[in-house]
């Protein structure tokens, strides 16, 4: 009796395991390339989807479909798992992954400057520096990377943790909109803007404090692939991320916002074109701040900054070498 | 006169044959009566017609009146979670203790009322139901198989001990055994299915007490007019 | 029962370590995707205390929400078991709203209530009612004419009697569908918890599932499954005593 108990327990087990297994196709079958997004389809993301919809992919030779994410996407995972060929990765997926032996490596850095600020109301007292903290309730994440940007300010200025509220947050902004919780994470050129016009239809405004003007760099949005890609496949790559790059360059050019925005009303059909036009000014302001640098330029630096607040934090144990991940032609 | 009914009719909801017809009969005897007949042929409806635990029926049923009807048969349960005992002790009515006690010795119940009504046997089952309905007020106790199970020597008892108790109270028992209802029942109510004319006969039953002789050819006049009817 | 019950579970969730270590070796993934052995070790270690803390916060939410639960379902479900409109009110009522998702309703319930104990109590509450709503109103609407035709003849039925009764005949099933809603309750909780809350193991997982850490999943899981093991095997065992000492049953139907 026991033994045949065992034996069926086996059966299903192996049974499991190739199912499994199967489900697994590499994306670079016949059907062609996914590249999966970090989040949903917003302003965050206008160069990925003109990509897409002006066929510069195409235009290479490349067949790629572009693939909204979520809060429960991770394009790393995707990548290793096959169902990716590329992704977008925030820098402290990909230390955190790496520092787990993931072999993903970065081939462009969307974003200049991190998107992710906190927002506060001009009523409330100014946050001039990280010591006028002291006393607020501040809005975190707790396990996202705002929660690490958060802790590192603090512990850089020499502020303990009681000195200030911290509070957890979600997607819901009332606690804010009610004054519970003064300074509130958001990605300024997404949330930041609708949080904002929905204040200055109250009569209120909004200001933005960022982290990385009190030395905290950390890095946002990257464009991710697998070791195994770059290996074998360095030519898609290099067509890949000179169809993208394009894509960003047109999406972020001035003299291409009303088709920019045509595209991303497309994509993005709940959020109202005039909130959009601001989105993408934004967005601009954060992916090429620089006109004179090429957009999708990597800042090692501020990733050897990235990977040093999380080694202090203990997101990682031991550091990962970040710069061996980065490929900069 | 405790009962009659005229030109009774009924059918089972659903049904458009007939379970009765134009039956008419009076009760004004108290006494040990039958109600006999095939299986299936409607005993049990007709038995609750007359208490009125069912309606829907054609023709009349006049009753003394305040007169209380109950009727008893043998799957009720009582409720398991407390002695027989205790439960007989609630449903008691002030003024019957003394009956209780009596009851429980003759159905021969008195060794089991620590226990609980699904430790009993069906005979027992039986039996404790019975002695819970005898000692509520009612005119008319209809005992629908309710001595199921029981031994012959304990039903003997039981039912000339009901005799001796309850003198001026009408028991209508509806029973599939012709012997037992030949010798105990006052007036035996043969019932027939529809569509036989007459459906009801009454026949005249020995209706013998406690240390009576039983006359053998009485018996079997009696048998015989109970076949005969059927 | 409850030994069995928690060896039962510690199969199932070494099977379940044990596929997935299979397809990383297999597949050849990395840590980040399918961590290895010594990776969920450490972790569990690192974060036990911790975690042992927030589910046992989050038992404690379901427990209180699932005793509220049983309370309205009892007290509704006996006023609902008469075939009046208001019976077939809340029959209709009930089954209606079990079919809509309780995570659709959760977030609104943290917008007006906040992310405390409130919001996952009700939500815990919510998700385990319904179902023991519609069997108490299955098991108080069903007369059990066999016992209740004497008090009925006899004038002697009151609906405390009758509940009693039904309740009494239906004991079994009652203490099935009660230790069941265990699950639903804990799982309502941590639902609740991974939305919105700001606490208990749901909040925890959340969390983990950020930094994409599977090894903290995992030892979340552990400890949901360890204690709702034990909380069940508790509520069976309460079950089976009160069953044993009201319910005297034939030598054969003893467990």
């Amino acid at each position: 009796m026991k033994k045949n108990i065992m034996r069926r327990l086996f059966i299903l087990f192996i049974s499991c395991t190739v199912f499994a297994v199967s489900m697994v196709s590499p994306c670079l079958a016949k059907e062609g390339l996914n590249y999966r997004l970090k989040w949903l389809f917003n302003a965050s993301v206008t160069g990925d989807i003109l990509a897409e919809d002006q066929n510069l992919f195409a235009n290479e030779g490349l067949d790629v479909t572009v693939k909204a994410g979520g809060p429960e996407r991770d394009a790393i995972r995707e990548l290793e798992m096959g169902y990716a060929a590329f992704g977008v990765a925030s820098a402290d997926q990909v230390i955190r992954a790496r520092a787990k032996g993931a072999p993903v490596v970065v081939i462009a850095q969307l974003f200049q400057i991190n998107p992710l600020q906190w927002i506060c109301k001009t009523s409330k007292p100014a946050i001039n520096t990280v010591k006028d903290l002291r006393g607020r309730t501040v809005g975190i994440t707790y396990g996202g990377n705002d929660e690490t940007i958060m802790k590192t300010l603090l512990t850089r200025a020499g502020i303990k943790e009681n000195e200030l509220t911290l509070s957890s947050v979600r997607y819901d902004y009332t606690p804010f909109y009610m004054n519970k919780i003064e300074v509130w994470p958001v990605y300024k050129n997404a949330q930041g803007i609708i949080i904002g016009e929905k204040l200055r239809k109250q009569g209120e405004d909004i200001r933005f404090f960022n982290p990385a003007e009190h030395g905290v760099q950390f890095v946002a949005n990257s464009v991710v692939t697998s070791e195994k890609m770059m290996r074998e496949h360095p030519d898609t790559v290099a067509r890949f991320k000179k169809a993208l790059l394009k894509g960003w360059q047109m999406a972020m050019d001035p003299a291409n916002q009303d088709l920019a925005l045509t595209i991303l009303q497309k994509y993005d059909k709940n959020t109202p074109r005039d909130l959009q036009e601001k989105q993408l000014i934004s967005t601009r302001e954060l992916v090429w701040p620089d006109r004179t640098v090429e957009i999708g330029r990597m800042d090692v630096t501020a990733w050897q900054q990235t990977e040093q607040i999380m080694l202090e934090q203990g997101v990682i144990k031991s550091g990962v070498k970040i710069e061996e991940a980065l490929m900069i032609p | 006169m405790l009962l009659e009914c005229r030109h009774l009719g009924y059918q089972y909801p659903l049904s458009t044959e007939s379970v009765f017809k134009d039956i008419s009969l009076k009760m004004d005897t108290p006494g040990f009566h039958a109600l006999f007949g095939p299986s299936g042929v409607g005993k049990t409806s007709f038995a609750k017609l007359l208490t009125g635990d069912i309606t829907g029926y054609t023709g009349e049923i006049l009753k003394k009146e305040n007169a209380v009807f109950l009727y008893t048969y043998n799957q009720e349960r009582l409720p398991g979670w407390s002695s027989i005992g205790r439960h007989l002790e609630k449903v008691t009515p002030p003024g019957m203790t003394e009956l209780c006690g009596e009851l429980v010795e003759t159905f021969g119940m008195a060794p089991f009322m620590g226990q609980k009504f699904s430790q009993l046997s069906l005979g027992q089952q039986n039996r404790i139901n019975l002695i819970r309905y005898l000692l509520q007020k009612f005119d008319l106790l209809v005992m629908d198989e309710s001595l199921a199970n029981v031994d012959e020597r304990s039903k003997e008892n039981i039912i000339f001990k009901i005799k001796e108790r309850f003198p001026d109270k009408y028991f209508l028992y509806i029973s599939h055994n012709l012997m037992e209802v030949s010798k105990f029942s006052d007036m035996i109510l043969v019932l027939l299915k529809a569509g036989k004319l007459p459906q009801t006969s009454l026949i005249k039953g020995l209706n013998i007490q406690r240390n009576d002789a039983i006359n053998s050819h009485k018996l079997d006049a009696v048998l015989l007019g109970i076949m005969n009817a059927c | 029962m409850l030994v069995r019950r928690i060896s039962q579970f510690f199969i199932v969730y070494g099977a379940g370590i044990g596929f997935l270590l299979a397809l990383k070796s297999i597949l050849g993934l990395s840590d980040y995707v399918i961590p290895g052995p010594l990776d969920i070790w450490s972790t569990s270690l690192a974060v036990a205390n911790g975690y042992l803390y927030d589910v046992l916060n989050t038992l404690g939410v379901a427990m209180v929400g699932q005793l509220l639960s049983i309370i309205m379902a009892f007290s509704i479900g006996t006023a609902a078991r008469k075939s009046s409109w208001l019976g077939s009110f809340i029959k209709a009522a009930a089954y209606n709203i079990q079919a809509y998702p309780i995570v659709a309703v959760a977030p609104i319930i943290f917008i007006l209530l906040g992310d405390g104990f409130a919001s996952r109590l009700i939500i815990a509450a919510m998700i385990c009612y319904f179902p023991l709503l519609l069997s108490v109103v299955s098991i108080m609407s069903e007369p059990i004419t066999d016992i209740e035709h004497f008090y009925l003849a006899t004038g002697r039925m009151r609906w405390q009697l009758e509940i009693k009764i039904r309740a009494f005949e239906n004991i079994r099933k009652l203490t099935t569908v009660i230790s069941g809603s265990a699950t639903l309750a804990m799982a309502g909780t941590i639902v609740a918890e991974f939305i919105a809350a700001n606490a208990g193991i749901g909040h925890a997982i959340r969390i983990a599932l950020y930094q994409s850490d599977l090894s903290r999943i995992l030892a979340a899981l552990f400890l949901i499954g360890i204690f709702l093991s034990l909380y069940q095997g508790t509520l069976e065992w309460v079950g089976e005593k009160i069953i044993k000492k009201w319910v005297i049953v034939d030598q054969e139907e003893l467990p």
